[in-house]
């Protein structure tokens, strides 16, 4: 019975299966290939001479890409520069942006968020309505909100008048920390509202006579939170965290959004790349393909990390 | 400590707009319980026994009435301020905390106002106390051995429950190895001193801080006055109160395990050790065994009427098992609709119920009522006269009422003719089940002991007059005859 019914299961399955094998499985090996190609040019095969020139392209196998991209080699071997835009311990680089992004977005946000669907779920009145309100950001476009931010904290804009202040925030020339601080109150703010959604969802699930019961015991809000609140949302805030994690690694949209450029001063420093902006400029503005893919897997091999260090803090933490 | 009370009353508002009725829960109710006893809130679901509970606990306001505890009005006081210890329906135990943590939680939040003692001397003269008689703890040590072998924990767990002390001086008090040791007594005495020392060193340090160091531990001014402090129990202290609790219900095996490892009669009895540790006014039970299966529920409910008279903590206990009330309660209150029908000892209510709810709901199998009638000093039901009544109530329908157990077979000046359709032998008892035109619902059950040998057809029978009630037919109160 089972095995004469199987192959009606890929049936329904085939579709997406692919789908995704075009689209996901096929592209994510082949930037896996493509990240150790020399001299990688899309258009052609394997060791393909260009034209009538001399120039051979795809020409085989190399660790450079990922030296070019982390700054170890030169890319032209003749100048001998290295290439400090992607990775770099003396000044803004995309790999650190996306660090500094993520390790201050997160945390800040993860909490703000909890604090905020605590308050919204321990009240009776309104909760409805704050309830909407919370979630509206996560109904509006990314872009179009950074845009809108990025008006807000103009030399003339609300934010500026309001405060009575004349400080450029986020425009051409502005100082890499405003910009940044500016960059981290959009992200936190852009991030609430599914997280809220989350915890909200997972504190109407608590059992309500835990409550009751802490009551009893004369426990005090604190303690009620920190002992029964959060340990009893952890699976849930465990889940946030780790995609949470995974989507600040993935910073971009916010960036064009807000800044819709890659340098704070002029075009010389790219000091506002992130790891994803940095592989969009490779592919599109350069079409340095291979360069893209291996900073697609350095990122990868980043992210697998951290999500096996959550996972196995977790395996302590959480409580299912 | 008794309670009070007092024409209780809780209201559930409805929509006028949606043309929702307001819900009464509990309907003016008076109840007054003595001190250590335990009594059961009786009734079937829906009849507000639960919120009556829950009004005692605090965590329901009343609309109307007042409870008092002692003659402490409690009715708006915080839950926490009233001194109780609740049994959820469902236990309520945190699933995320071990079985320690659960019931030391409580704990954890209590604070007391006493004077200001010394901890370091406290911890030393109760050691020295215990000292003074090695042979004791040499005793109580070798009692856990097994196999020739004696296990530090189980030796702790004896040590812990024998003086009820904290694991920490449990443990101290092992390391001695009096019991191992070839004179025991040198070596306690050794020890001794050095907690004497211990004694005399808090005593040189308080007299530097101007402080004195009272017998019973007390920390005191130099003029004698005592310290009034409002402090947090020590770890300690939570400790040693953990592990009595837990003692008292018979958990301490499975401190260190989740909730969810449990079955759920040690779930139920870990929150009893919850409720209890911090040594509640009254203890508050809500349906404590309605997830049990029916041998546990047996076992647990005999366990918690030892536990409830080891105490003697005023309990409530709400259930809907007339069975399970029956057997524990020294009182019980049948309610219904959120009105009080009865109350009184669980005995003298089946004995002597006052309506025909409470006849219906005390007894298994339920009593078989009748539709009969009052006529000229006698009770009919049809056409046969079941028994003489007082000749000066009136003619009038009634409710007739046998308990299962009050027929006999009486083949010949029996007074009810009853069509029996089926025999069920249930061991000690045979049950009979009968029909007749006349019977309200369902079937007559009939109980008479597995040594007659009654045949399926027409049997007749006479009627133990004790368990025979009459109730009015309108009213439905009983009526004595």
């Amino acid at each position: 019975m089972e095995k004469r019914n199987n192959w009606k299961a890929w049936l329904y399955l085939a579709p997406v299966l692919i789908l995704m094998a075009v689209f996901t499985f096929y592209p994510l090996i082949n930037t896996f290939v493509v990240s150790f190609i020399k001299d990688y040019n899309s258009s052609y095969g394997f060791n393909a001479q260009i034209g009538t020139s001399n120039r051979y392209v795809n020409t085989g196998f190399t660790f450079n890409n990922y030296g070019v991209v982390l700054g170890i080699t030169p890319r032209n071997p003749s100048t001998g520069i290295l290439d400090k835009t992607f990775l770099s311990f003396t000044g803004p680089s995309a790999l650190g942006n996306t660090f500094l992004i993520t390790f201050v977005t997160v945390p800040i946000s993860v909490i703000i968020a909890l604090v905020i669907s605590i308050a919204i779920n321990s009240i009776k009145v309104l909760k409805k309505f704050f309830q909407t309100v919370f979630f509206m950001p996560y109904v509006t476009n990314v872009i179009a909100v950074g845009m809108v931010f990025s008006i807000i904290f103009s030399r003339t804009g609300v934010f500026n008048t309001l405060f009575k202040l004349d400080v450029n925030w986020v425009n051409e020339g502005a100082t890499y920390w405003r910009s940044m601080l500016i960059l981290f109150v959009y992200i936190i703010w852009n991030a609430l509202p599914y997280k809220i959604l989350i915890f909200l969802s997972g504190l109407q699930n608590i059992d309500k006579q835990y409550y009751d019961a802490a009551k009893i015991d004369s426990a005090s809000p604190v303690k009620v939170a920190t002992k029964i609140t959060i340990p009893l949302l952890s699976p849930q805030i465990l889940y946030i965290t780790i995609t949470s994690f995974i989507s600040a690694f993935k910073e971009y949209n916010s960036i064009i959004g807000l800044f819709n450029r890659n340098y704070t001063h002029d075009g010389n420093l790219p000091d506002l790349y992130t790891v994803v902006y940095y592989i969009y400029d490779k592919l599109n503005a350069s079409s340095q393909t291979e360069y893209a893919s291996a900073a697609a897997v350095v990122l990868f091999v980043i992210i697998l990390f951290m999500t096996l260090i959550q996972m196995k803090i977790s395996k302590k933490r959480v409580h299912y | 400590m008794k309670i009070k009370i007092v024409g209780l009353t809780k209201k559930f508002p409805g929509d006028p707009k949606k043309g929702i009725k307001d819900t009464v829960a509990v309907d003016s109710l008076n109840l007054d319980i003595n001190d250590g006893e335990l009594v059961g809130l009786l009734g079937p679901s829906g009849c507000g026994k639960s919120t009556t509970l829950y009004m005692v606990s605090g965590l329901k306001d009343p609309t109307d009435g007042q409870i008092y505890f002692d003659d402490e009005d409690v009715t708006f006081l915080a839950p926490e301020k009233r001194g109780i210890g609740l049994v959820f329906q469902n236990y309520a135990l945190y699933p995320h905390m071990t079985v320690y943590k659960n019931i030391s939680f409580p704990l954890t939040s209590l604070k007391l106002k006493e004077n200001k003692k010394s901890f370091k001397a406290e911890r030393a003269r109760r050691l020295i106390e215990i000292l003074s008689n090695p042979e004791e703890i040499a005793d109580v040590i070798t009692a856990v051995e097994k196999d020739n072998k004696i296990k530090k924990n189980d030796a702790v767990f004896a040590l812990c429950s024998h003086y009820h002390i904290s694991k920490l001086l449990a443990e101290q008090i092992y390391s001695y190895k009096l019991h191992i040791s070839s004179d025991p007594k040198k070596d306690a005495t050794k020890y001794v001193s050095a907690a004497l020392i211990d004694v005399e060193e808090e005593k040189r340090e308080l007299v530097q801080q101007h402080l004195i160091l009272a017998d019973n531990n007390d920390i005191l001014k130099e003029d004698g006055t005592p310290i009034e402090v409002t402090r947090k129990l020590t770890k300690d202290e939570i400790d040693a109160l953990v592990r009595d609790a837990a003692r008292l219900v018979q958990i301490e095996q499975y401190l260190d395990r989740k909730p969810a490892e449990l079955s759920g009669g040690q779930q139920q009895r870990v929150a009893i050790a919850r409720a209890l540790v911090k040594k509640p006014r009254v203890l508050l039970l809500d349906e404590p065994l309605s997830n049990l299966d029916a041998r546990l529920r047996i076992q647990t409910r005999e366990e918690i009427r030892k536990i409830q008279q080891k105490t003697n903590i005023t309990t409530i206990f709400v259930t809907h098992d007339q069975e399970e009330a029956m057997s524990i309660c020294d009182k019980i209150l049948v309610m219904k609709d959120g009105k009080a029908m009865q109350e009184g000892n669980p005995q003298e209510v089946y004995r002597n119920p006052s309506n025909l709810f409470v006849a219906k709901f005390l007894g298994t199998p339920p009593i078989n009522v009748f539709n009969g009638y009052i006529k000229d000093g006698g009770l009919y039901i049809g056409n046969e006269r079941i028994s003489d009544v007082n000749s000066s109530l009136d003619d009038k329908n009634v409710y007739v009422a046998i308990r299962p157990e009050g027929f006999i077979i009486d083949n010949k000046n029996g007074v009810f003719s009853l069509d029996c359709k089926e025999i069920v032998t249930m061991g000690r008892d045979l049950s009979l089940i009968c029909s007749s035109p006349f019977l309200v619902s369902g079937k007559i059950k009939i109980i008479i002991d597995s040594d007659l040998k009654p045949e399926i057809g027409k049997i007749k029978f006479s009627i133990r007059p004790t368990k025979l009630y009459v109730f009015d037919g309108e009213t439905e109160e009983r009526i004595t005859i």
